[in-house]
């Protein structure tokens, strides 16, 4: 056999605890930073949360600029741009009413029609919808939140379940952060991905705190902080391997899965890093604050 | 240990089997087929086949100030009968404020009008009666206008020659349309954008006076020209007879008329017509569409056969689609778009040929990782892999799931995170392999420990899926079905299939020791 992965070693002894310090000051700062922007830039809503009207047109020998003066003697507010490559153009116009909207679409296309090869697609998300649509959202994601700390308080301690929701939390405000800054288009494939991330940060977390549990029957006089780190450590090339392969997936998304679907793969992809990140540097030090073993310090 | 008992070995083979026989209706995706085992495959999204998805609203509030309108006729009407006088009546908001000169009659008003209308809320409060409706009167208004409206539009669709559309009842007043294959979209939101309440009104051409001061007196409307707003009719508020009396209506053409509407009454409209058409020879017909006079021409003689032509400024399309409209019927109430999604074929065959390299290429690097990591066992895995992409198809097949643009990004997800189980495992059986020799040991105790831990990471995947398809909508539950299957997959490829492969490989290997 060849298998690689004799470079890491079978029982690493990585002092991950040791830097739990630093790692925590750099999460909060993340964390306030993040809500900082949050609550003063906010995020780049899409039609599905803001509402209005977009159209993705492919074009031949027409410049962003023709289609651009074409339309903006007609609409105001009007955002125009390229989409993947310079013969797609898509086309973001801001409604007021939903009676609006089956006009401006007409009209959008009757003013650029001999400019265009094909109307790809066209979206409108009236008012009421788009209002609907974010407080779904939320509490899709409310309520995934709720459900898997309970059942990590029914699978493990309840000490578990607070780790598990500290890193949730920290990976989901963490990732909204960088959308914010990075300027990524926030539409409900973001629901999606913010939602996978929590299930994925959740299974690293809860993988790691099986490996807890199992070391806390196993050795019974190990100082906790040596305990998590061997818990760590044992469990460190899994997470290092699944984290990968789940990257390579969503690489390949990114780079060849199309225009539409790229907003959701570097989501993905960030929230992957997160929550590779949180499971280790978060979650575990967090259990640090409970005191798993009284009859020990009674000792 | 060294035997793999017989009967698990069959049911991991046929699952497997199962597993790449129902992927074939999906690969092979012969759209047409009436094979019923080739009809076992996946549907393709709107987002991936192209089509338009609608969401209309019923303007029920249309309806509710409509019903308020009949009881201002009515209140007039039992006060004239009454010989009552009133100060002042009207619509304030949800109901109907009559202001009375005294208290007297009051009661009489109330108790009269109270006969008419069951469902209503009568405040009498000093010299004001007013008029409410009831919440349960307005869940029947909206309960038989939804219906309705689902009735007539679906007539519409089908009139307009859509292939399989889906129209259901969306909440409480939404209508929802998903029209496979649509590539104009804009012609199906003019169908559906209009009422299409067709009346015919007797017009008053002698009382000049109320034109003028733009005032209808009570019992007449006025109603402005379809082509020139400046030109107004005055018109009998009662309609003669209606859309609801016709039983077809074709597009025509006539030599000295153009494209115009031909049309028929049933028996009932047919005699109406005809007695109106007899009593007021050398009158003006209105005929009134939406708001609108299209028509209005001096009624030369009587109409008794029941049909007739409406002539307007129509092109042929315009014809034919007021020809539909019409033998579809009326809606009860307008519809507003509150949402579309129209996506082109052209776009949804880019998406599925990226979506597939998107996978392909995924696949390749995850695999080619896989075996630069655990060598022959990784190779394994990489079987239990690609089975579980054929699982996947297969079960999105059978249970007949649409397949959308996030569902194939949930399948490359998938793919990088299927083989964490495996994974689980074979570190399992590395740390193992340090603690004993015996190679059948290591592997079970291998997979006996990871089995929690696989158990657990994967249900908190499959709550969020679940939640995500909960409260998700259209092409995200797609990715929520995808995601779920795959995991599901996942713990069964690794759990028996690597199991299995594992087993016939050190057997078949005759391996002494293991080192992973």
């Amino acid at each position: 056999m060849f298998g690689l992965n004799k470079i890491i070693p079978v029982e690493p002894n990585i002092n991950f605890l040791g830097l739990r310090r630093n790692f925590l000051i750099f999460s909060i700062l993340a964390i306030l930073i993040s809500i900082g922007l949050l609550s003063i830039k906010g995020l780049n809503l899409g039609i599905d949360f803001k509402g209005g009207t977009l159209i993705e047109v492919s074009t031949k020998n027409t410049s962003i600029g023709e289609l651009r003066e074409i339309l903006s003697s007609s609409y105001s507010d009007l955002s125009l741009q390229e989409f993947g490559n310079e013969n797609i153009i898509l086309i973001r116009l801001q409604n007021k009413s939903n009676q609006e909207s089956i006009e401006t679409v007409n009209s959008v296309k009757n003013l650029i029609q001999d400019k265009v090869v094909e109307f790809r697609r066209s979206e409108f998300v009236g008012p009421t919808i788009s209002s609907e649509l974010l407080f779904r959202g939320f509490q899709a994601v409310s309520f995934a939140l709720i459900a898997i700390l309970i059942y990590i308080w029914l699978r493990f301690e309840w000490q578990f379940g607070f780790g598990a929701v500290v890193a949730l939390t920290h990976d989901v405000l963490f990732t909204l952060g960088l959308l914010s800054i990075l300027n990524v288009e926030f539409s409900l494939a973001t629901i999606a991905a913010i939602l996978t991330i929590a299930g994925y940060s959740i299974n690293d977390t809860v993988v790691i705190f099986d490996r807890v549990r199992e070391n806390l029957r196993k050795y019974k006089k190990l100082e906790l902080v040596d305990l998590f780190n061997l818990s760590v450590n044992n469990t460190l090339s899994r997470t290092i391997m699944t984290s990968l392969t789940t990257l390579l997936a969503l690489v390949s998304l990114f780079i060849f899965g199309g225009e539409v679907i790229r907003p959701f793969a570097l989501t993905m992809i960030i929230g992957v890093i997160i929550g590779t990140y949180s499971s280790v540097f978060i979650a575990v030090p967090t259990l640090l604050i409970f005191k798993f073993r009284p009859q020990d310090e009674d000792d | 240990m060294k035997n793999y008992p017989i009967w698990k070995s069959f049911t991991v083979i046929s699952l497997v089997l199962l597993g790449i026989i129902f992927a074939i209706p999906s690969i092979i995706y012969d759209e047409n087929s009436k094979n019923w085992f080739l009809k076992n495959k996946i549907n393709l999204g709107l987002d991936l086949q192209g089509g338009s998805y609608l969401l209309l609203e019923v303007q029920l509030d249309v309806l509710y100030k409509e019903e308020l309108d009949n009881f201002v006729d009515s209140v007039r009407l039992i006060a004239r009968d009454q010989a009552v006088k009133f100060k002042k009546i009207d619509i304030q908001e949800s109901e109907v404020v009559v202001l009375f000169n005294n208290k007297e009659k009051i009661n009489d008003i109330r108790d009269s009008f109270f006969q008419m209308y069951r469902g209503v809320t009568l405040q009498i409060n000093n010299n004001k009666l007013i008029i409410k409706l009831n919440d349960e009167y307005r869940k029947i208004i909206q309960d038989s206008a939804i219906k309705q409206s689902l009735e007539i539009v679906r007539k519409r669709i089908d009139e307009s020659g859509t292939k399989e559309p889906l129209i259901q009842r969306s909440g409480k007043k939404r209508i929802l349309l998903q029209l496979p294959g649509v590539k104009d979209p804009e012609r199906i939101k003019d169908l559906l954008g209009k009422t299409a309440k067709l009346t015919f009104h007797i017009v008053d051409t002698e009382n000049t006076s109320a034109l003028q001061n733009n005032l209808a007196p009570f019992g007449k409307i006025i109603v402005p020209d379809m082509y020139d707003e400046n030109t107004k009719y005055l018109l009998d508020k009662r309609a003669v007879v209606g859309g609801e009396n016709l039983v077809d209506a074709k597009g025509s053409f006539d030599q000295t008329e153009g494209h115009a509407v031909s049309f028929r009454f049933d028996t009932e409209g047919a005699q109406k017509f005809g007695k109106v058409t007899t009593n007021n020879i050398g009158k003006n017909l209105a005929v009134v569409l939406d708001g609108v006079v299209i028509t209005a021409p001096r009624i030369s003689s009587a109409i008794t056969g029941g049909s007739g032509i409406i002539t307007g400024n129509f092109n042929a399309q315009e014809a034919s689609d007021l020809a539909v409209l019409l033998r579809a019927g009326a809606l009860p109430a307008p519809l507003e778009i509150v949402e579309e999604r129209s996506v082109g074929a052209g776009l949804g065959a880019d998406s599925i040929a990226a979506g597939q390299i998107a996978a392909i290429i995924g696949m390749v690097l995850v695999c080619v990782f896989m075996i630069l990591i655990y060598g022959t066992f990784g190779a394994l895995a990489n079987v239990s892999l690609i089975v579980n992409l054929f699982i996947i198809i297969s079960l999105l097949g059978i249970i007949g799931a649409t397949l959308t643009l996030p569902g194939i990004a949930g399948i490359v997800l998938t793919i990088g995170m299927a083989v964490d189980a495996n994974v689980l495992i074979f570190e399992r059986i590395k740390e193992e392999s340090l603690k004993q020799t015996k190679v059948f040991q290591i592997v079970k105790n291998g997979f006996d420990r990871a089995m929690s831990t696989i158990l657990d990471a994967n249900i908190t995947t499959l709550i969020a899926a679940i939640l995500l398809f909960a409260f998700g909508s259209g092409p995200i539950r797609g990715f929520s079905i995808t995601l779920s299957l795959g995991v599901l997959a996942s713990m069964f490829t690794a759990l028996m299939l690597t199991n299995f492969l594992v087993y016939m490989y050190l057997s078949f290997a005759n391996k002494k020791e293991l080192k992973l």
